[in-house]
This record gives C-alpha cells, structure tokens and sequence, in this order.
C-alpha cells in the first residue's frame, strides 16, 4: 500500500455478462482533487459507488484510508462511509424532512452536538453553497439548482476527509457551477479533503483538478496533471478539450 | 426446446434467488426490531398512518360487507329452508373468521402497502437510500423495521375493529330489514362464535400485517428506474401482499380448527 488515500487495483465490475470496469487501477493522496472524466455509461458512477460499498467489485482491490475495504461486511463499511462524503447525481434529499433537518441528518448521526452547535453547522454550510432562508422548506418547494446544492451542504456538513463528487454541477447556473468548484477547491486546500469528481465537464477539471483521469468503455484510457492531458494525442480527450475551449 | 429449458431455468433461478432476499430481509428486520435503537418516534408516525388514516375506508368498506353478508344470507336461507333466524349465528362466524381481518388487510394492502412500495421505490431511484448508507443509516433499521412494527400492532387493531364494525352494522341491519331484534341476533350469535374467534381474528391480523411492510420494502428496495419501475414494484407488491394473505388465511384457518 503506498501513501495514497484512495486506490483501487486491477477492480473489476460486471452486471450479467457487461463487463463495466475491465481492470482499473488508480490512487489519490491526501488533499488531491482528483477527475474522472468520461462520456455517459462508461462506469463513472460505479467506480465511486464501488468506492464506498453501495455496490461491491467482482474482482481487484479497493484501499480506503490505509484499509483494503472491497470484501469487508456492511456493517464494516458503515465506518469506511463516516470518512467519506458522496454528492450523488440525484439530490437525493429526504422528501419527508426539511432543508435544516437534512443537512442536519448526518451531523446529529455521527456526532453528539448540542442543538445550538448544530444549527451553527448548518447555518455554515448553507452558506457554503449561497443558500438563505430555506431552512424551513421542504425539499420539493425549491427549485433542482437548489436541491443539488442543498446535497452539497448535506455531504459537507459532517466534515468527511474524503468527499465524491458525481456529476456535482449538472444542472447548475454557471454562478453556482463556479461556487461548486471554489468550494471543492477551498476545501482541499484549508482541510486537505481527498475529492474524487465524476463529471464531463473538461473546463471544469482543467480549471480545479490537480490530476484528470479519462475513463472510456470501462477503462482508462488517459491520465495526468490538467498540463499533461492538454497534450494528449488520445482522440477522446481530444474531443473533450475541443469541448472544452468552445465552452471556455 | 432448448430456449424453452433455458427459460424455465432462469424462471427457477430468479425465483429462488427472489426468494433467498426476502428471507435475508425478514431474518434482518427481525433482528434489528428487537435489538436498540429504537426509532420510537417513526414507529409512531407509521402507526398514524396505517391505522387512523385506514380505520376510517376500512369501517366502511366492512359495514358494506357486512350488510351484504347478512342480506344475502337471510335471501338464501329462505329460499332453501324457508326461515332465517340461523343467519345473525351464521354471519357472525363469517365475519369473525373470514371478513373482518381478510377484508380489512386487503384494504390496508391497497393504501399502506402499495403506499409504502411506492415511497421506498421512489427512494430507491432518487439515491436517498444509498444517501441514507453514506450518512451511516441502516435502511432496513431506518424504512422496513418502523412500518414493520406500525403494520403489526394497525393489523391486530384494524382486525378488531372491522370485527366490531362488522357485527354491529350485521346486528342493525338485521334488526332493521330482517325484524330480528338485537337481543335475539346476540344470542343466535353467543350460540356460534366464542372470544377464541376475536383472538384468532388478532392473530391473523398481526400475520397479515407482518407480511404487507415486508413485501412492499422489498419491491421498493429492488425498484428499478423511471415511473414505470416505481409503478411495476407498487402493483406487483399489492399482487404478492394479496396472494400471501390469502394464502395466511388458509393456513391460520386450517391451524384453527383443530382449536374449535
């Protein structure tokens, strides 16, 4: 194992007879904002939810934090989870509970803070994603912008020190989108935080990554700094940079 | 030939594999309902849901069924032996043995049961069950074990009280269509039914409620995405709940009347 926070060794992944990750094998140190890019269905989301135990490889293995993690049982990995944040593609709130309860919902789960100390939290990471006075609102009274960014503070909140990102910006307002990425940024810089991102968004990863990963049909096909991928002779990145400038 | 074995092969797989699931789950939600903590305040909001807010179609689906049973009771028995004072005795035995709890569990399996199939497949899709894993929440602990106890104490109560329901509008409508008086449907009934039929009508109420959260949980959890999915897990948990009730209901029936 070396000093990475993040690795995954030749893991393997398939649904019936398709094959999703053929042999990936990739790390992130401490404090790396690390990129997955690729077009859809290529086994981004699954790569990360393979990552924290939501779904388990078939073969290959997975180190979280200094922990070989990919046979451990469900109960273990209810501990590998507390280091680690995941933003999902959904804003998968409580549709039951409040925007203030939601964000709420995991810091009164991991930690024994009085009620006051509590709403401090929340009242912080709201404003960590630009969000006022919602507090009170259920989930479906605010718009999807909001919902994703709501997920944000929700994730943030229990301060893990590994925080995945799936596709975090789909769906944003370019304000937002930006907010998104100086929170990602800001919060490897000052907490070291180990940010995995799964996205599309080429302008994005040249903007914040340290380190871009190019995933095509299950493999990856690039990698390197956001230098070193500009250089890229690989068609698909090719594509994706050429994207990119039309965006930038 | 082949594709046909190959069929039923695969037919026979997934049952079994379907089956190995539910039982891992039932085996789970029971022992985390009896093991802390205890989510007191959900239990109690899922007891509101399941009973205050079914009693009131299941009271009147029951008083309609209960008139029908003694009306058309009384219609037959004159025809055939010309006189129906055996019909306050008859349809009390119905009613305590069979309409009361199947009844009033169908009708919780068409509100709660599809309700609570459809909510957790809706999670399911929206990621707010592996959202709930990420922030160290155990789903089973979270969703299935609250509705689980909900569901069993609503059956036992919604049992007898659609058997209450049942005899009393039995005994009105008896009184006021068919000239009997309440004092001689009590007694016609003392003559045919015990406190032992409102106890099995508990006991089967409490089974019928233990099946309907489980069944719809685990549709919900295997729920696939889009509306369609959520639609496909809602009807084929009310389908399966109201199968297995059916299929409790003989098997309580039969068990019973060796006790009789």
């Amino acid at each position: 194992m070396s000093d990475a926070q993040v690795q995954f060794i030749n893991v393997i992944k398939s649904f019936g007879d398709r094959t999703i990750l053929k042999g990936i094998s990739f790390e992130a140190k401490q404090g790396e904002i690390l990129f997955i890019l690729g077009t859809s269905g290529t086994g981004k989301s699954v790569l990360l939810k393979n990552l924290v135990g939501l779904l388990r490889p078939d073969t290959g293995e997975i180190w979280v934090d200094g922990e070989e993690v990919s046979q451990i049982s469900e109960e273990k990995y209810f501990d590998i989870r507390k280091k680690c944040g995941m933003v999902f593609q959904h804003p998968a709130l409580f549709d039951s509970l409040t925007v203030f309860e939601n964000v709420a919902f995991g810091v009164r789960k991991h930690y024994d803070y009085p009620e006051e100390k509590i709403k401090e939290i929340v009242k912080k990471c709201l404003k960590l994603v630009h969000l006022d006075d919602v507090e009170e609102k259920l989930p479906q009274d605010i718009s999807y912008g909001m919902q994703k960014r709501v997920s944000l503070a929700r994730t943030v909140a229990i301060s893990p020190k590994i925080l995945l990102f799936d596709e975090p910006t789909t769906g944003l307002d370019p304000v937002t989108t930006n907010a998104v990425n100086q929170l990602i940024l800001d919060l490897s810089k000052t907490l070291k935080t180990t940010s995995l991102v799964v996205s599309h968004d080429m302008h994005c990863a040249l903007a914040i990554a340290d380190r871009i990963i190019v995933l095509d049909k299950g493999n990856i096909v690039d990698q390197g700094t956001p230098a070193e991928l500009k250089a890229s002779k690989h068609p698909l990145v090719k594509e994706f940079l050429m994207e990119a400038t039309t965006h930038a | 030939m082949i594709s046909v074995i190959d069929s039923i092969g695969l037919s026979v797989i997934k049952t079994v594999i379907m089956v190995r699931d539910f039982v891992v789950l039932t085996l789970r939600t029971l022992v985390y309902t009896f093991t802390p903590p205890f989510r007191v305040s959900d239990i109690f909001k899922q007891l509101y849901f399941v009973i205050n807010e079914s009693a009131p179609i299941v009271i009147f689906c029951v008083c309609s069924a209960a008139a029908v049973t003694i009306i058309e009771s009384s219609f037959h028995m004159k025809i055939i032996i010309q006189n129906d004072a055996l019909v306050p005795g008859f349809a009390a035995l119905l009613i305590l043995r069979e309409l009361g709890a199947v009844v009033s569990a169908l009708l919780v399996t068409s509100r709660v049961g599809a309700g609570i199939a459809a909510e957790v497949g809706t999670m399911q899709i929206t990621e707010q069950i592996d959202a709930l894993k990420m922030l160290g929440i155990n789903p089973i602990r979270f969703l299935v074990v609250p509705r689980l106890i909900a569901s069993v104490i609503g059956g036992v109560v919604l049992s007898i009280l659609a058997n209450l329901v049942c005899l009393y509008v039995a005994m009105l409508v008896s009184q006021y269509k068919l000239g009997h008086s309440a004092g001689s449907f009590i007694v016609a009934m003392r003559a045919f039914v015990s406190m032992q039929d409102l106890y099995f009508a508990a006991i089967k109420g409490a089974c019928f409620g233990f099946v309907i959260p489980l069944v719809s949980c685990y549709f919900g959890f295997r729920c696939k995405a889009g509306a369609e999915g959520v639609g496909l897990a809602t009807t084929n948990s009310v389908v399966t709940i109201s199968i297995s009730i059916i299929t409790i209901d003989f098997i309580l029936s039969w068990i019973f009347s060796y006790f009789y």
